[in-house]
């Protein structure tokens, strides 16, 4: 259960990384980048299904669990292999390695809290649901002009 | 005193980063130097949590030092990484998983990269959609 975000969405304000940062100590976990002056997008950690992060960290600190890929702060020995195996560079490390934690135990990211755009979120459908209600309205336009 | 069998040696920053007095230090620039003081033995946090299992307490010894090329990203050309790291990777991660979606190998290019390849690939929908 990664966060999902929706681009269209997404206004570039950052308070996600704020959020991010003022819950992990200084830390954000989450980055935004401008692409091209067109769009912005938060950029996190994916808990991919067969995390290569996990498989390449020595001390067991990273681990897939579940719907997540959980990091253990007290196994971390800072060694920072698991910045160069993520291959969408979402995992940080200055001494410890940080990543995305969903905020875990709270139930809901404080970076889906936040966002102001509803741009971020941890339902999958939400984004796809959007996407194919645009597409609906689309087509109904396009036939209404050829009537 | 603090022996070490090179060999084993990833060039990572555990020891560095768990030695409680600050006895080895770690710099980066084109090579990344690694240099080991002679310490109180007090502890083996470096030993214990050496990846590479490198690291083993001796009798005597003096100070020393390992250095490590680093390699250059792929596309920005900022040396990132050493190369026993890179290999440690392309060992763990399946070979398929090696490449993105595009079938652009991401184990020489820096994380920095990596995070502006995966901002283009993400912006996708929204730049088509503003155009």
């Amino acid at each position: 259960m990664p966060v999902y975000v929706d681009v269209l969405r997404c206004i570039g304000c950052k308070a996600c990384e704020v959020a991010c940062k003022r819950e992990h100590n200084g830390e954000p976990h989450i980055a935004v980048l401008f692409a091209d002056g067109r769009a912005a997008v938060p950029l996190l950690c994916h808990h991919c299904k067969d995390a290569t992060c996990a498989k390449a960290c020595y001390s067991g600190a990273l681990t897939t669990d579940g719907d997540r890929v959980s990091f253990d702060a007290a196994k971390c020995t800072g060694c920072g292999i698991c910045t160069l195996a993520c291959p969408f560079g979402v995992i940080w490390s200055d001494k410890l390695a940080h990543k995305c934690d969903l905020c875990y135990p709270s139930e809901l990211p404080t970076c889906v809290a936040t966002c102001p755009a509803q741009a971020l979120s941890v339902d999958y459908d939400v984004v796809h649901r959007r996407a194919r209600y645009k597409a609906a309205q689309a087509s109904i336009i396009e036939r209404r002009k050829t009537r | 005193m603090i022996s070490m069998d090179s060999s084993r040696c990833l060039g990572c920053s555990a020891c560095s980063n768990v030695c409680p007095s600050g006895k080895i230090t770690l710099e980066d620039g084109e090579q990344r130097v690694i240099h080991f003081s002679r310490c109180e033995e007090f502890c083996d946090l470096c030993v214990e949590f050496c990846p590479g299992k490198a690291l083993s307490i001796s009798p005597e010894g003096e100070d020393f030092q390992i250095s490590f090329e680093l390699i250059p990203c792929q596309v920005c050309h900022t040396p990132f990484a050493t190369r026993p790291m890179l290999k440690r990777i392309v060992e763990v991660v399946p070979e398929e998983m090696q490449r993105d979606s595009e079938g652009v190998s991401w184990v020489e290019i820096c994380p920095r990269c990596r995070r502006e390849m995966e901002r283009e690939r993400a912006a996708l929908p929204a730049v088509r959609s503003r155009m």
